[in-house]
Formats: C-alpha cells, structure tokens, sequence
C-alpha cells in the first residue's frame, strides 16, 4: 500500500482499514491524516481509524466492521473530554443531540484534542493548511515518543536511549573502570605471581609425604624438589626443615604481594564508584521537575546512597577476588592434570552438580532480590517522608501511627528478608557438602589405587591432589556465589541506570542568548497537561511587555503557579509556544536562561549553610559588599546584623534557626543578587504576618523596579504595584486589564477585591472592638 | 458542620436519576428540585468504586452525592452504573499473557474484560501498586489504568508473571 506510506497517522492503519482508505482516494477525496485509535465505542478494545479529508471525517471500527462518514459542517461544539482511562470525541449533530463519535484511551488523546481544534476550526473558517501544518506538528510530537517504550525522546526522531543496546549495563559501569586501566593491569600482574605462589605448597606437601618421610615410595615427579633432595643426601631432619623452610618463603612471598593486590584493588574498585556516584548526583540535578514529581525523593536518596554502596561491594568483589579465583582455577586445572589427568577428571564429577545448582539458585532469587528492593525502597520512602515533616506528626500526634507505618513496612521488609535467607543461606552450605564430597571421591579412588600400588599413584600424590581439589573448590563455590552478589547488584544497578538515563532537561541544539535579556514574555496558545489526565493550562495566550508589573490571581489550582513553572522551563511538555524578547525560551541555554530570571517562592528553602552562602548561592562569585548591599534591598541586613554570628550565621537544616518570613527575605536577597531582567513572586508574601508583609513589600518594591514582574498573590494588597491584572481560572485566562478596567468589568476580580475588603474591614472592625 | 456541607443533597431511593445524553443524568429530588447535565464521578475512584459517588454540574460545581449505590432506586442505580462505566475505563486483568522487561521498562501482554491489549510499564516500582487485599493497579506509559481484583486469585502462569513486583 504505498499510498498509505504517505498519508500522515500515529501508527500503521488496520488492515481492514485499507479498502476503504482505497476506495475514497479512488472517489478523489484527499485524506489529510488518519488517527488509529485502540477502543470501540463501547470500550472494548478494538482497532479503529478515524480518517479526516478536506471536508468530512470517517470513523471505522474493525470490531463492527463499519465506516461512518460525518461532513465538518454537520458537527457543532465538537469536543475531545477526557474521562478515566479513556477519553471521546462528540459533536453536536443536526438532531441536536451530542453524539459521541471516537473513543479511545490516552495513547492517542493529544491527538484527538488536535483533531476536535481541527474540525471547529475548518468549520469556523479557518486556512487549511495552517490547519494541517498545527496537526503535522502534533503528529511529530506524537512521534517524539519511543515507540517501543514509551519514553520521550530527546528530540523527535532520536534514539531512545532505554531501548539501545543490549551490552549497555555492562558497558555503562565499565566506563568507571576504564580510567583505572593501568593500576589494574599492575593489579593482574600481581594477581598471577601470587596465584603461582599459591600453587606451590601442596607439590611440596606431596613431595614431603612421598620422599621425606619414610614409608614413601622415594622418588617424586617433581625434578626440581628431587634435585634438592640429592644436594641434600639422605638427611630426612635436614630436608624436612628445608622443605618447611621453602613453605615458609612461599607463603611469605604470596601474602606479602597478596596485601600490596588487595590494596591496589580496593583503591581501583573505590575510584570507580565514587566516581559513578558523582555521576549519579549530578544527573540527578539535571533531571527535570517532571522526573521529581512521579519519584520520591527518598528513593533517589536511596539510589545515589544505598544502590551506589551495593554495586560498591560488588564492583570489589569482581576486582578484587574475582582476578585472583579465575587464575588460580586455571592454574590448579593444569597442574592437577599434569600431575594426574584421570584422577583430575573424577575430582571434577561435583562440578557439574555446583555449576547446575547455581544456576537454578539465581533463577529462583532473582524475582525476591527485586521483591526486597521494592520493600526496603518502601522503608526507605516512609523514613524520608515521615522525618522531616516531624512537625507534622507531632503537631497531630501522630508519632505511634507513623511509628506502626513504619513497623509495618520494615516488617514486611523482615518478612521477605528471612524468606529470601533460607534460600540465600542454604545455597553456599549446600555447595560446601558438594565439595567434601568431591574430596571423598579422591580419597577412594586415589586412596585404592595406591593400596593396590598401580604405577603413577603414590600417597604424596594423593595428599597434594587433596590439597589442590580443595583449593580448587574454593574459586568454584566463589563463582557460584557471586551469582549472589551479581543479582543484587544488577538490581542495583537497574536502578542507578533509571537516573543515570533519564532524560535530562531538554536543551536546544541552537543556544540562542543575548547577554541581557528585555523581558517581553508572550504565551501563545500554551497549553500543559501534567499527567495528561486533566489539562492544568488551556490555550494560554498572554503578551507581557518590558518593564511591567503583571499581577496573576486566580483560585488555588487555577493553573497559575505552573504558568510561572513553564516560563521557568521546569516543564518542558507543553504545547504552544512561549517567546521571550521574540525567542522560543525552548531555543535558550538553559542555564543562562534561567540566570535572568529571579524567582521568589512561597516557602523559600534553605541550605544548610551560612546566611552569607545562602545568599550568595544566586551568584557565587558576588563580593561581600555586594551580598550586604542585596541584604539591605531585601530589607534583611538589619536582622542579619542582630544574629550573634551575623552572616556567618548557620542555618539548620530546612532553614531552622531565622522565621519564615525572614527566610522569605533572604530569599529575595538572593533574587536581588542575580540582578535578574524577569521577577516572578510565587505568594511571596502568603505565610507572613502583616508587619512582615510590609518589610517584604518594602523590599519587592526596591527590588522591581524597571524589571518585568510577575506576582502570584492570593492577598490583593500585594498587587498594588501591578499596573496589569491576569485572573485565571480552570487554566483559562478569564480577565486580563488594568486594575481600574477589571474593577469596572465587575467580573470574578472585582468579586475576589469585594470579598478580601469585607474580610479586612471585618479585621478592622474586630481590632477596634479589641481596643 | 461548613456551608457547602449544610447544602449538601445526599441522593436517597425517593431521589430519581434519569438518562439525559450519554454520561450524563438529571436528578429529581423528591421535594421536586431538578437539575440537569449532571457527571457522576466517584470521589474514590481507588479504593471505593460504588460509594460516595459525586454529582457534578457542567461548571464542576457539586450538587448532590451519592452515598452508596445501594441506596438508591433499581432503575437510578441502572443509569449511573452506565455512566460511571462510560466514564471510568479500568480494565480488569484477567490473565497476564507475557511480561518481558528492557532495562525497566516492561512490556505487558494481558487479557482483560474490554478484550486483550499490550502495554508498557515505564516504572515498574512507581506504576504497580500492590494492596494489601489483593488488588492490583496498573498504570501504562500513557497513562492508562489497570486493575487485578485479587492477583491470589489468577491462575499460576499470571501468578508466576506478576511475582517480581509483589
């Protein structure tokens, strides 16, 4: 179908669509777009098509089998509501009746709200190919979205980074271990000379059983402990001690090397995840808003913390003692064979029994180390939720529930723990019979062939092969736990790469950014969605000029702090477009971006830091007088000086130690410091008592001045400066004007400025009673 | 006891609830008010799918509240159970096909009562809710929801598929 390659759609039409897709191109109509929907009108699910030409939309449904054809003109007050879970386009249609004519779930709901703007718009009038060209970029964002996974792509058409490649764990985490090469390749060098050295002792053990001590069969396969014996004459004394001093040497040698490897090793595998951690850190302040509202912080917490700690343990073990077992099994396997190949073959039967348990053993553990996870995560959460709203709790008396909370879900963690434990403890003692009983097979064999004196055996053989097996056993039931450690490190590791790979914040490819930005802000037709559930702004169209003190009111959930989040760009998914002195602020560098504007919220935070670097956190580089001079515009300097420390002050945790509203004030300080081109004021003045109000005012007015502002206020007192009033409502703007015009217009403005003055005349009142 | 709490309409079986387009309903209170172009939408949408069920007018302003469906008459159960099962689209997964997993995100092959349907998990500790009653809400990287009513319940295959994540 190769006219179908071309028709713009979401995803490949339904074969039972394709006929009459056929037909009407054969008709001559020009099919524009096609939306593939997932459900019937009924709200099964189904395959269907709704197919949108120049002047009629076809609806198909494979399940019924049917098409529809509806022209645009017999549609009024088309509309795309989304429900739960599922969402309908509706129209008005000539009966009168709205008739619901698509239904789908959200996989395709940015789509249909496009298409209801398309059809109300062809029918207002409107140019059609401006038209499609809005539904062509809907489609591109709409592509922008992996289509495998779901994740949003960098940009449309990139690579989805989840969906890559398939070495990509493994590849990720030896980037850590690259930047170490050298000391490692060092660390394998030594690794050999001690697993050499540690090959030695049970040939001199089979040579002193064999030779030195009588009853032996007198000669030895080894040429040179042999030559030693014939220097040495027939002095057993003499050559005992000899061959306990070449034990000694040995084992002073291989230990000695052993603590300078196991060093160097520890420095390697500690390197590297410390570096990781950084990474992880970093990327973790480069996620964007987005990421943070859907993950708790306590289990980002956790990930950098506790997840970085476990991949630690496991990135030394690999390191460490990994090298050293590898070698020494290669090692044993060839000595053991030189010295007697039939008898390695019987010593390695529990082999094959090691090697199958383990892997039934990491199959049947690894759905539980993700189980554990999960709860310890669930704890984890509970701790970094629960701790620092400790006001909260406390003020509600709530310390025994959040306590039992707790309990509960540390007792799950205990639950699923113990279960994991008898698996995880009854592993390693299972292997350990496995190689008691290899050693048993030797000494039957071994132990009768030298009884029955065939050639080639001898007790010295058997005793060192004893030795070698056991030692052999050693890196065996090493690479059988490690299945252990290398399960919950994979786990940890999945969850490390799910920071590590986020997206970060969207930046352009073109960094445009003039060095002093004017502040004309314009929205156009800006709309957002946060879960896409509920739209939280709705066709947004606002143009604020330089210099201009912009009031923003509107009831709680209105839509107007996260109006203020997409000019900040802490959301990025919006639709429209917002231009800032003419440029899409999509096109700007982040950072420098984000430099010009000065943002005061309503609960400011505070780090644990001194006053002066709080402060100063706005603009590092700022001079100690600059930093006193944004202190007095924020009208904070006289409180600071009453500090006994002064700006040296240190503030607690979350700011403990100043008052809210001298927080507010530092904060302003610090807005001050950037000496912004755009203010916002998020309630700055919400959680302050009048007095304060005041000083804050005070300060907001210094700090405004030939700067465009915009101030969020629930109290309208603060908006006296604002020579522009934006009500919002429902994420629409409802009334945009003067203070003097929206007063006149008596609409909801004048109704919130009626309320607020009865309600401050009622304080009046009451405060002169009082007197 | 607040203002809106006062004006409150609980629906009772005197109340009478009929069809007006689609989702939405007219209520006749028996000391005959009438309000038309009314949303039933649950306010426990979550935890209790057939109490306090919310009537909402087109501004989204509330006018009454059902307390619990049983409440009211047979015929008004009938209307808001078809209007509240044409709002709320949760499939029910009956059988979890196959699950396969790519660096965390999961892929999801299940049979439901709306029919079989393939979707993704982004986040598998985010989006699995699991309750200490058995249930089991799903949510796929498009937002969509699912529920398991009792995942002890599902035959050993699905069981099998879902035990990671419990």
């Amino acid at each position: 179908m190769d006219t179908n390659q071309f028709i713009l759609k979401n995803k490949p039409l339904p074969k039972a669509a394709e006929p009459i897709i056929e037909k009407m191109t054969e008709n001559g109509q020009h099919i524009l777009f096609v939306i593939v929907g997932d459900l019937s009108l009924k709200g099964k699910y189904s395959e269907t098509a709704l197919i949108f030409t120049e002047t009629d939309v076809t609806t198909f449904d494979v399940s019924v089998g049917e098409a529809k054809t509806i022209p645009y003109s017999d549609m009024k007050e088309v509309q795309s509501k989304r429900m739960y879970g599922n969402a309908t386009l509706s129209a008005i249609m000539p009966n009168g009746k709205r008739e619901i004519f698509f239904r789908y779930t959200y996989a395709v709901a940015a789509l249909c709200d496009a298409a209801a703007l398309f059809i109300s718009h062809i029918n207002e009038g409107a140019e059609l190919n401006e038209e499609i060209a809005v539904m062509t970029v809907t489609f591109e964002r709409a592509l922008s979205v992996c289509p495998k996974c779901g994740r949003t792509l960098l940009h449309p058409g990139a690579e989805c980074i989840m969906c890559r490649s398939k070495m990509k764990i493994i590849k990720q985490l030896s980037k850590y271990v690259k930047p170490q090469m050298k000391l490692i390749i060092v660390c394998i060098i030594l690794s050999l000379i001690t697993t050499a050295m540690s090959l030695i002792p049970p040939t001199i053990t089979g040579f002193i059983v064999d030779v030195v001590f009588p009853g032996g069969n007198g000669t030895s396969n080894v040429t040179v402990l042999n030559k030693i014996a014939e220097y040495l004459g027939s002095d057993s004394g003499k050559l005992l001690l000899t061959m306990i001093s070449l034990l000694l040497a040995t084992y002073i040698f291989q230990y000695g090397i052993g603590i300078i490897r196991a060093y160097l090793m520890r420095t390697v595998g500690d390197k590297a995840v410390a570096a990781l951690r950084t990474d992880i850190y970093l990327k973790a302040q480069y996620l964007p808003m987005k990421f943070y509202d859907k993950t708790s912080t306590g289990s980002v917490i956790n990930r950098i913390a506790g997840d970085s700690a476990t991949l630690q343990q496991f990135v030394l073990r690999i390191t460490q003692e990994a090298v050293v077992h590898a070698f020494q099994l290669v090692g044993i396997i060839f000595i053991m064979l030189a010295l007697n190949p039939s008898l390695t073959l019987y010593s390695l039967i529990p082999v094959i029994f090691i090697v199958i348990a383990t892997r039934i053993f990491s199959l049947k553990i690894r759905p539980y180390y993700r189980r554990i996870w999960r709860r310890w995560s669930s704890v984890f959460a509970t701790l970094a939720d629960t701790i620092p709203c400790i006001k909260v709790v406390k003020s509600f008396t709530g310390e025994e529930r959040s306590a039992d909370k707790f309990k509960t879900k540390n007792d799950d963690w205990l639950q699923m723990d113990l279960k994991i434990g008898k698996l995880a403890t009854a592993f390693p003692q299972i292997i350990s019979f496995m190689v008691t009983c290899g050693s048993l097979i030797i000494w039957a064999i071994g132990g009768s062939k030298v009884i029955a004196g065939e050639s080639g055996y001898s007790a010295g053989l058997v005793v060192s092969f004893i030795s070698y097996a056991a030692m052999f056993y050693n890196p065996v039931t090493f690479f059988a736990n490690l299945s252990d450690s290398f399960q919950g490190a994979l786990a940890s590791t999945e969850k490390i790469l799910d920071i590590l790979e986020a997206e970060p914040e969207t930046q352009a490819e073109s960094h445009v950014m003039p060095d002093k930005l004017d502040g004309k802000i314009e929205f156009l037709h800006v709309g957002f969605s946060f879960d896409r559930t509920k739209k939280v702004l709705d066709d947004i169209t606002l143009t604020i000029n330089p210099g201009e003190v912009v009031g923003i009111v509107g009831t709680t959930g209105s839509g107007k702090s996260t109006l203020v989040n997409l000019l900040m760009r802490f959301y990025d998914g919006y639709s429209g477009e917002i231009l800032v002195d003419g440029h899409n602020i999509k096109n700007f560098d982040l950072s420098g971006y984000r430099a010009q504007i000065g943002y005061v919220q309503q609960e400011p935070m505070m780090f644990s830091d001194t006053i002066f670097n709080n402060i100063a956190y706005s603009n590092p580089g700022a001079s100690v007088e600059d930093v006193i001079h944004a202190a007095d515009v924020a009208n904070a300097h006289g409180f600071i000086a009453r500090q006994p420390d002064a700006y040296d002050t240190m503030l607690g945790e979350r700011g403990v130690g100043v008052s809210g509203g001298e927080k507010q004030r530092l904060s302003i300080a610090r807005a001050v410091l950037k000496s912004p081109s755009i203010l916002i004021f998020d309630e700055a003045t919400a959680a302050v008592d009048s007095e304060t109000e005041h000083l804050i005012q005070e300060a907001i007015d210094r700090l405004i001045a030939g700067k465009t502002t915009l101030m969020i206020a629930h109290r309208l007192s603060t908006l006296r400066r604002a020579n522009r009033i934006i009500v919002v409502d429902n994420g629409k703007i409802i009334e945009n004007g003067s203070p003097d015009e929206l007063m006149a217009l008596k609409g909801k403005y004048y109704k919130l400025v009626q309320i607020q003055s009865m309600t401050a005349d009622a304080e009046k009142m009451r405060e002169e009673e009082r007197l | 006891m607040s203002d809106s709490e006062s004006k409150r309409i609980y629906v009772t079986g005197d109340d009478e609830i009929t069809v007006y387009e689609n989702n939405l309903v007219n209520l006749k209170t028996k000391d005959g008010q009438f309000f038309e172009k009314l949303e039933p939408r649950r306010l426990f949408p979550v935890s209790k799918a057939s109490e306090y069920i919310t009537l909402l007018d087109t501004d989204g302003k509330e006018i009454a509240v059902i307390r619990n469906l049983k409440d009211i008459s047979k015929e008004s159960y009938e209307v808001i159970a078809y209007s509240l099962n044409d709002y709320y689209l949760v499939p029910h997964i009956t059988k979890i096909i196959s699950t396969t997993e790519k660096y965390g995100t999961l892929h999801w092959c299940v049979d439901t009562d709306r029919g079989i349907k393939y979707f993704d998990i982004r986040n598998r500790n985010h989006d699995i809710k699991v309750y200490s009653d058995g249930r089991v809400r799903i949510r796929d990287s498009d937002d969509n929801r699912y529920v398991i009513t009792d995942y002890r319940k599902l035959d050993c295959h699905s069981k099998k598929q879902l035990m990671p994540d419990l």
